[in-house]
């Protein structure tokens, strides 16, 4: 029986890596150092593996054969795949039988994930890892949502899958301890006519729908109104899966910051499972 | 606006992505595409319209074929298109009475 440590949702951005100066430098540090307190308290928690709930920004999935949902099961993962990403190169351990058990039981429980043995982790992956500062040596499974190309899954479908990892997270026994990592959002636009303009109205209420606790109402906020704060908001998918293996514990946020030169309304919280 | 153009990509949407995907993810492609863009270009079926749009860094062209935004943004980056230009080419295109009401 393994013992969820912690469960966190931060944004990324490869932004925040390829041009952080578009910033005030006292802007960028704070929100480094947000990242950093959210991987000291993820850390504290002594996990032993680490469940990452991302997305593909089609690097290794295309329009050919599309996944709405895909479980890691590779022994490692190279990263970035993005030649233009300014980040060093790195190989995070994969934990294989974990991997494979999760989508197992996903198949078992009326899932249809696919799978994949070979994947190059994105900036999407990447970046709230580097910041945070989470042991590069932890082993990981990633769990990737689309959320990039429409047809995409619902919110509430996301929150379903996000409830049975819980389940099932918990009664894993090759593991001890878990953390999970839900990267995305919150409100932004990736190459649209809004690139740039934050709605941090949407991300307020949003957040404030988080912290209240009622996840229908913020199941169907997020779906109601995700158009309106960007293409890139839709990767609150990962918030609402987060919630879903989260079983009703208290949210937080820890950080946020509507960052219009980075593009994004920067979000950083955590379920207080512990 | 809303997040998407194509709420399902059209075959023209998907021939400007397979270009753009391929570009920047098969070996050796980005350097074909350097030294000849239109001898590049040319092993794709792409319309006349939409191989001008990316050999001559039209963001606002490139984005109006409803190519996927992240393969557009990656594009961008990837060829070093100056980030203020790119900037400025999509927000031409906005129509600032409905930017967010989807
Ligand atoms: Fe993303």
């Amino acid at each position: 029986m393994a013992e969820i440590t912690g469960i966190y949702t931060a944004s990324h951005t490869p932004v925040m890596l390829n041009f952080p100066d578009r910033i005030p430098a006292t802007l960028k540090d704070e929100i480094f150092g947000a990242y950093k307190a959210m991987g000291d308290d993820f850390m504290a928690g002594k996990p032993d593996a680490l469940v990452v709930l991302s997305n593909d920004h089609l690097h290794n999935f295309f329009l050919d054969n599309f996944p709405a949902y895909c479980i890691g099961c590779a022994e490692s993962y190279e990263s970035p795949i993005e030649h233009w990403l300014h980040a060093k190169r790195r190989t995070f351990a994969g934990d294989q039988a974990f991997g494979s058990y999760l989508l197992q039981s996903a198949l078992e429980a009326d899932f249809d994930p696919s799978f994949s043995m070979e994947m190059v982790l994105d900036h999407g992956s990447l970046t709230p890892l580097e910041l945070a500062g989470v042991d590069p040596d932890l082993p990981i499974v990633p769990v990737l949502i689309n959320c990039v190309q429409p047809p995409m899954p619902t919110m509430r479908r996301s929150y379903n899958l996000g409830r049975f990892l819980g389940h099932a997270i918990a009664e894993y026994d090759a593991v001890d301890r878990v953390a999970i990592l839900a990267t995305g959002g919150i409100s932004h636009d990736i190459a649209t006519p809004r690139m740039g303009m934050v709605n941090e109205e949407f991300d307020e209420t949003f957040l404030g729908h988080m912290e209240s606790g009622d996840i229908d109402a913020t199941i169907q906020y997020a779906t109601d109104f995700v158009h309106t704060a960007g293409n890139g908001c839709e990767e609150i998918r990962m918030w609402m899966a987060a919630m879903g293996a989260a079983k009703g514990a208290a949210f937080e946020r820890t950080y946020y910051k509507a960052v219009n030169d980075w593009y994004t309304g920067i979000g950083i919280g955590r379920f207080k499972v512990s | 606006m809303a997040n998407w153009q194509e709420m399902m990509p059209s075959t023209r949407a998907y021939l400007m992505n397979k270009v753009l995907y391929e570009l920047h993810h098969k070996p050796d492609h980005l350097e074909a595409y350097n030294q000849d863009a239109d001898a590049y270009l040319t092993r794709f079926d792409l319309p006349q319209d939409l191989a001008t749009s990316i050999k001559s860094n039209d963001v606002a062209g490139m984005y109006l074929s409803g190519v996927n935004p992240y393969l557009l943004r990656a594009h961008c980056i990837g060829v070093k298109i100056p980030e203020d230009e790119s900037l400025a080419a999509l927000r031409s295109l906005l129509d600032h009475e409905d930017y967010n009401d989807g």
